[in-house]
Order: C-alpha cells, then structure tokens, then sequence
C-alpha cells in the first residue's frame, strides 16, 4: 500500500514537473531550430540567435524591458519600503485604510488599471512613450513591494529603532543600520516581484505607451500573428538569465558563509552596481530621445503586427532622413481605441470596414492622388471598392479573400465543388479548422446558403446560425486562431479555414496544400493606407505612401509578408518567383458573388456576436 | 546627593486621552529609583519621556539643570535596557554591544578592551561570537544591560527589564542588578508592576497610578506609611478598613473605638485604615473586642494565610499559629499597627 502511494506520487510530481516546464523546454529546444517550423525540428542552427540579433526592433524592445524593470524595480522597492516602514508607525485606522487600498491594485485586473493610466495620461495630455511607461510600471510594481515588505516590518520588535537610537544612532543609522539588514529579506523578495512583474508586463505597457517605445512583451504579442522563431531565441535567453539570477540569488548568502560584514559589503556593491547601471542606460535613452526629437521630419505610423518587411522602414528612414515611430496593433478594434484615447498618428493601414468607419467618423484627410507619383502601378481590381468609392482617403496596401485551404493528399477533388459545404461534409468530420471570428464565421455559412455576407435580414442571420450549429455538432470543428498557420504547415488537419495570404505562406511551406475559393462567393478584403486628420507633415506621407507603392519596395514587402500586393508589377513578380503555383496568392477578381464587408451597425453587431457566443459554447 | 533628572509638570496625551496628569519628580545621582504601578498608570510613559522616544504634552524635562524637552534620543546621555531587550538579531553578542561605541567612531582597539569588560562584568566573557539569538532569556537581559552600560551612560533606564523572566531568574537578576549598580555607581530608573522587587532593589520607590504620582519614599515608608488606600493595597496585601477619626490618636471602625498614634485629622474626619495582615494577633475571643470566626485557612510554606469573617468583613491574618476553620476567635493589634490614611480624593 505504502510502496503504491509513494508510486503515485512520484508519478504526480513527475506531471506537474512536465506541466512547468515542457513548454519551457520546447520553446528552448526549438530556439534552435533551422527551419521556420515550429513543431518539426529539422536540425540544429543558431540562425534565429542571429536574426534576434540584428533585429532592431527586438533589441531595442530588450533594452527597454530591462531598463524599465530595473528604474522601476529600484523607485518602486525604495517608496514601497519607506511606506512599509511609515505604516508600522501609523495609527490603526490609517494602517488599515492604506493596506486595503494596496489591495486594490493587485486585485483590479490588469486591463482595467492599464485603460485607467491610459485616459488619464491622455487627459493629463502626457506625451505617450518611455516616461509614462516607467511611471506606470513603478506604480503597479509598489504595491507588490509594499505586501512584502510590510510582514517583515510588522514582525521586527518595536523598540528595535528606539533601541539603536538610544545607543546614539541618528534616525537615519537606526534605518541603514538596524531596520533595513532585518527586514532585507523582505526586500529582496519585494524587489525580485517587482522585477517580474515589470519585465513581463504586457496589458498595462500596451496601453500606456506610444511613440514607438515597446517592450519585449509588445513585439511578442504583435509578432504571435505569424510566429517567428526568433521569440523562442529570444525566450530562451530570458529564461536563461532568470535561471542564473535565481542560481545567484540562492547561492550567494551561502558563500558568503558567515561572514555577515563581507556579504553586507557585496550586496551593497551589487545594489549599487546596479543601481549606476541603470541610471546610465536610462540617462542613454533620454539623451537618445532628444537626438531623437531634434529632427524635425517623424512619421507615426500605426499598422498591423508583422505586416511590413522591417528593412523596408529602416530603407525609408535612411533615404528620405528622416524618424518613423512604427507601432503595431492585433486587430482593427484595438486600433480604433487607441485611436479614441486620443494617441496622435500620421498613417494608419486598417481594414475596409474599419476604413469605411474611420471615414464616418472624420478620423482621415482626403489623398491628394497627384502627390503619388508611383500610383499608375497599382492594380485598377483593388480600387474604387464600396468602403471608399473614388479612394477618396485609401490608398491600397494588400489585399486578398478568404477561401478553404485543403491537404490533396486527403480531400477527393471531386468533393471540391460543394464550396463551402465541403466543411459540413462528413466525410471531413473533426478533421478541420474553422477561423474563431464571428463575422468570417457568419461569412461562410451565409455564403453556403445563398445570401449576402453583408445581410441585415434577421431569417437569413437566423439560418446561418443554424447552419453553424449544426456543422458545430456533426463536425466537430476546431476554432482556431493564427495557429492554423503552424498546425497546416504541419498538415495536421485536412481542411482550414484561412485568409489568402496566409495561405499563400502555408502553401510555400507545405506542398501538399490546396486553396479552394468557393463558387458561393467568399470575403474580399482590402487593408489600405490612410493619413489622419492629425497628419502635420503630410509631406513626409506621401512620401511614406509613394515608397511603399514603388515596385521593387512593394515587392519585397509582399515577398516577406505574404500578401498580395496592389501593386501589379510586384504582384506579377511575386507570380513568377516566389508564388509560382500557389492559388492562394492570386485573388479572385471580378467575381459577382464576392463581396467586401461593410460597417455594421451596433445592432447586428450585437446580434452576431451573441449567436456566435452561443455556437461556441457547447 | 546631587539632583540629576528634575521632571517638572510633565503632562502626556495620547489622542483625547491623558495617560500623565502632571509629574513632579527629582531623581539623584547614584540613586536606584523605581517607578511602581499597575499597568497603564503611565510609568512606562513616564521613562520613555526620560529616554527621548516620547515628547511630553506640556511640563519640563530637567538633566543636570539643562532641559533636555527638545534634545532627540539618540544625544541624551541616558541608555535604556529594554522590555523585551531589543537585541539586535543580526547580529552576534559583541556587535551589539559594540553598536553604541561603533556609531560613535570609537578607535577598534578600545571598543574591543570596553565591550571584552563589559560582557566579563555581566558574567558573559566568552560569548561575543554567540548569535544572540540563540542565547537563554537571562543571557539576552545581560547583554542587553551591557550593551546599555558600555556607553557609560550619567542614567540607566530599565524598563520592566526582568517581566519576561521566571521566577527564580528573576530573583538572582534583581540581586545581580543592585550589584551592578553599586559598581558602576551611576544612576538606575526602573519601571516594574512587581511591588516584591521595587521594595526589595530600590532606593525610592515612586508609586504611580492613573497618571499621577500616588507616593513617593524609601521602601521602609512606602510599605509601613502608605499615603492611602490605593498604595496601601498595592504594596502588600493589607485590610483597609473605612473608618471615622474621632479625635487625635483615636480612631472607630467595625463599631469599636482604637487608640492609635496617628493626628493631626479633622475631628470626625472619615479616614481608611490599613492593619496589615502580619500584625494582627488571634486570640481567644474573650481577650479582645473585634471578634470573628474562621473562614479559611491556607498553608503559604512560612505561614498561615487566615480568613477570618466578622460582623463587617473579613479580614486577613498571617500568622505562624494553626486555627480550625469555624472556630471562633478575637483579633488584637496595636495602636502602631493600626496606620490611618486620608480617604482618596480627600486631600
């Protein structure tokens, strides 16, 4: 019985081991990957160490990280341990009153803190970026200090000041030399949670920040859209430093045997180390800034994450001497909100529909067509579309549809002419991915009936959530998100539901694909270029705008993304090289049953999004 | 002997609460004083005014003629042994002994020749690298005194400093004390609830309750003339009768009349008396007037602890005799036993 159990336990640590730190292992072992893949490990090459590396944009998201961990670690553990200290002195009222309020931070989730900082930063008119950031950071990290500083403080023997200064020690010995080594512990364990807790932030730094300053967090999440390997390179090497800190945290009393003066010693000089270290990179970026701000030419620019070639932006900044802010934002809402909260930028590149709202609503300025010098090479298929007659304020960027992506090694051709109802063929039963969003849900099964995608008919809404109940229950999909691009690399199902460009990239990578545009009719989407009303140097806009339509710019940024490109001599060029073969890359054009999504109103909105709730819940 | 500490109408609130109602108090050179009283009777309050970690609400603090009201802890030439010693856990028996001299920037060579003395002086030579910590409750209350006395302080404050110790400990502490300050000869202000030690260590004992100084006097005094019934029923166990002063040197209560040595009262003044327990005679009841019967009888080692129930109340007799519960018997005492007081509030 006895040799059972302890079997069983054994056994029971073993899983919650794997459960820790699996996930970690793989992310370590993949780092080192040679391909792209992320489930099939090809060989060993230190490639993704290298493009981490010269990727800008990820080392300068490093720096920002840690600096603002350490400036926030340091502000945060001195103010959370001075008002630990001031509240053991404190009347009880006051000592009750302030912890409950320390509570609240802790508890609030994230989002609401992080939109919290950001109105009020936006109302206090603060300038978004590295400041506000810090401010912020040092904010949500003092409460974690002040938790873990306080028990220590409470549990010290009252006298213990009076005590030293008693023996002659000004107030300020009696700190340094009594109260702070006792109540150390505290500290350190009060400093270490600040740490991470600011060095893994994402919710919070997400809202707060601007002007280009990101850190790790932030490009992450803007990089998960198509999942780049240089992150697990990247991971790996966080994970490596928090081993060693820990190994460091953990040895060092040791070695520092009894010796309490000697240790005393290091930890000063380590803390002061430290301390200078971050003082001069923090002193580095300010200066860094100003340099920044001198030039008179910057270019705020806010696009979807891994939506550009990253050398494109640095080409422009070289050629035209001039700065681009680059943010990245997840989704078209998530734009739209910044936006609402007041963040000033100069070019935005969202979707039809949020372009079509962004009109209504008087966010854009008007193109001047004549200051486009490189305009006569886009495609006439992409222009003039519903969500801006004319391209009064669009200038295109890429454009695609959304279609079936299938594994011919398992789907019969003859099943392809069902269209969409080839994802409520049983025959694929569980063997398929649809995309977790409500309106291309609602696309498909409105597509498969017959109606428009765009309809405000309550029966046919009402029909097409029928319809997805019923391919939910006999066809067991899985509704997945952008891991569809890993997963169908990898062939693990037979049937995906994926925009174009996406599949285009799937289908360079996996040459068992194929892309079925259905007969039904399908989503045509266009994300486009367009210049806020805000816009102050419309001049460098332009000249922004033109770049990115020259031919050999377009090309490669259409080669690097995916998409196809509006541009007809890149996307001609892409034919030929790159996509040569791959269905999924051209876009039907001029299909009638094809449609563009238009503006919802609130209502139908509303609508889609409780049907689509109650598909999802089993 | 020289006066050293003067407190001068010392006043202290707490929020709406006044825990020191004007003290008036001079403390002498080489003098062992204790502040005695319950707790809450603002002794502690008292010393910690004395130290520097309180600011009185009003009044003066006095050392060598200099009011020092304003002058902060840590530049009074007066160290404190602390209740729970306040030992400084991180680090070793030298260190924090060494702590006063350490922050005075004293030359390393002296303070290891001082605090080496020292600790031989409180019979712990030997334990300087000892984590305190680790160290019995008497050893802790040692360092704690010599880390107070290393400083050579003009006042030594001890603030209940033997509470957290047993009994026996304790008795061999309070010995051990009263010899240590006979060789350092300086002055030693202690606080303590405990009326066995104040009386048995003290020079003068300063009896405290409720924010006033109750009595002030050797330990002789204070126990054989308690000032009223409040000091009279804290030093001691005593009967403390109400009763009505007839005239000079006589005195009614219990529906009796008693020559006693006490004058100076109004005629019919109401007076306490007290008639402690160790100076009443049992005798057979024809002998004597007050009579009673035997309530209870408690063997206490050296004697017997009797109640004995009369017509008023019962009274407590310490006698060496043996008497059966429910026999009846008569008290007698002297008239120098019998010891009136004004009745509180009356004076």
């Amino acid at each position: 019985m006895r040799k059972k159990n302890s079997l069983f336990s054994k056994f029971y640590i073993a899983i919650c081991f794997a459960f820790f730190y699996l996930p970690i292992l793989v992310t370590m072992v993949f780092s080192f990957n040679s391909s792209k893949s992320l489930s099939k490990f090809t060989g060993f090459s230190l490639r993704w160490y290298k493009a981490l590396l010269e990727n800008s944009e990820i080392m300068s998201a490093v720096y920002v990280s840690v600096t603002i961990a350490i400036l926030a670690t340091i502000a945060s553990t001195v103010l959370g341990t001075m008002t630990a200290i001031g509240l053991s002195k404190s009347r009880k009222i006051i000592k009750d009153m302030v912890l409950s309020m320390n509570d609240i931070p802790i508890l609030n989730p994230d989002i609401v803190t992080a939109i919290g900082w950001m109105l009020l930063f936006s109302s206090l008119g603060f300038q978004k970026g590295y400041m506000t950031m810090l401010l912020a950071h040092i904010a949500f990290c003092t409460p974690y200090v002040i938790t873990s500083v306080y028990p220590k403080v409470r549990s010290l023997d009252p006298n213990l000041a009076n005590a030293a200064m008693d023996l002659g020690a000004t107030p300020y010995q009696a700190l340094t030399k009594v109260i702070l080594p006792m109540i150390r512990p505290g500290i350190f364990a009060g400093a270490l949670l600040a740490f991470t807790m600011s060095f893994d932030d994402f919710v919070i730094s997400y809202f707060v920040s601007g002007n280009g300053v990101k850190n790790i967090s932030i490009v992450v999440y803007n990089m998960t859209k198509r999942i780049n390997p240089t992150i697990n390179a990247l991971s790996t090497i966080v994970i490596v430093v928090i081993v060693v800190i820990l190994l460091l945290a953990n040895l060092l009393p040791r070695l520092g045997g009894g010796d309490n003066k000697k240790n005393n010693q290091n930890m000063k000089k380590l803390v002061a180390g430290v301390a200078v270290f971050a003082l001069v990179l923090s002193l580095v970026t300010c200066v860094a800034n100003k340099s920044n701000n001198k030039e008179a030419r910057v270019l705020r620019v806010y696009n979807a994450g891994e939506y550009i070639d990253p050398d494109l932006l640095t080409e422009f900044q070289d050629e035209y001497n001039c700065t681009v802010i680059y943010e990245t934002f997840e989704s078209n809402e998530m734009m739209y909100t910044k936006l609402q909260a007041g963040d000033a930028y100069d070019i935005l590149i969202p979707s039809d529909y949020m372009i079509e709202r962004l009109i209504r609503e008087d966010y854009l300025q008007p193109i001047d067509w004549d200051r486009l010098t490189n305009a006569e090479g886009l495609n006439p298929d992409v222009m003039n579309k519903e969500y801006d007659p004319g391209n009064v304020y669009s200038v295109p960027y890429f454009w695609g549809n959304v279609g079936i992506l299938y594994d011919t090694t398992v789907v019969d051709p003859a099943d392809l002419s069902e269209g969409w109802n080839l994802l409520m063929d049983t025959k694929y039963a569980g063997n398929l991915y649809m995309y977790d969003s409500e309106r291309d849900s609602f696309m498909i099964a409105l597509k498969a009936l017959g109606y428009s995608m765009n309809t405000h008919d309550e029966n046919e809404i009402q029909a097409a959530y029928e319809w997805l109940i019923q391919q939910r229950d006999t066809m067991k999909p899985v509704y997945a998100g952008d891991d569809v691009i890993d997963n169908m690399i990898s062939g693990n199902k037979a049937l995906a539901v994926v925009y174009s460009g996406d599949g285009a990239y799937i289908m360079s990578e996996n040459e068992d694909l194929g892309f079925l545009m259905p007969e039904e009719g399908t989503n045509l989407w266009y994300d486009a270029m367009v210049m806020t009303r805000d816009c102050e140097n419309t001049e460098l806009a332009y000249e922004f705008m033109d770049f990115m339509l020259r031919d050999d710019v377009a090309y490669r940024n259409t080669q690097y993304v995916g998409y196809s490109s509006p541009v007809v001599a890149a996307y001609e060029q892409a034919q030929e090289e790159d996509y040569e073969g791959i269905e999924a890359y051209v876009p039907r054009v001029g299909y009638e049953k094809d449609e563009i999504f238009r503006y919802q109103d609130t209502d139908i909105k509303k609508l889609f999004a409780e049907l689509w709730t109650k598909v999802k819940a089993q | 002997m020289e006066k050293i500490i003067e407190l001068k109408n010392l006043t202290k609130n707490f929020d709406d609460q006044q825990v020191l109602k004007g003290i008036n108090l001079d403390i002498h050179q080489n003098e062992f004083l204790t502040l005695l009283g319950p707790s809450g009777c603002g002794k502690t309050t008292t010393l910690r005014i004395i130290a520097g970690f309180e600011e009185a609400s009003s009044g003066e603090v006095l050392f060598d003629g200099m009011d020092i009201s304003k002058i902060p802890a840590y530049k009074r030439e007066i160290n404190t042994v602390f209740q729970k010693y306040a030992l400084f856990p991180h680090m070793n028996v030298f260190d924090n002994v060494a702590f006063g001299l350490n922050i005075k920037k004293m030359d390393k060579a002296v303070i290891k020749t001082k605090v080496e003395r020292m600790l031989a002086m409180v019979g712990l030579a030997n334990y300087g690298s000892k984590d305190v910590t680790l160290l019995s409750g008497g050893q802790q209350q040692r360092v704690a005194i010599a880390r107070a006395l290393v400083n050579e302080p003009k006042v030594l404050l001890l603030d209940e400093p033997l509470g957290a110790l047993d009994a026996r400990l304790r008795k061999e502490m309070q010995i051990e004390l009263k010899k240590i300050q006979k060789e350092v000869g300086i002055t030693f202000v202690f606080v303590t609830h405990d009326q066995e030690e104040a009386l048995s260590m003290s020079d003068t004992v300063v009896v405290m309750n409720e924010g006033t100084i109750q009595q002030i006097g050797t330990p002789i005094d204070i126990y054989n003339e308690p000032e009223n019934r409040f000091v009279a029923g804290f030093i001691g166990e005593s009967n403390i009768i109400e009763g009505v002063m007839i005239k000079d040197f006589l005195v009614a209560f219990d529906d009796f009349e008693f020559v006693c040595v006490d004058k100076g009262f109004p005629e019919n003044e109401p007076v306490d008396v007290v008639i402690r327990p160790e100076d009443i005679d049992i005798v057979q009841p024809d002998k004597a007037s007050l009579k009673g019967i035997v309530k209870s009888v408690t063997f206490k080692g050296v004697h017997y602890e009797i109640i004995v129930t009369t017509k008023y109340r019962d009274y407590r007799i310490d006698t060496t005799d043996y008497f059966a519960v429910g026999l009846e018997v008569g008290l007698t005492f002297t008239p120098e036993d019998i010891h009136v007081m004004w009745q509180m509030g009356s004076y």
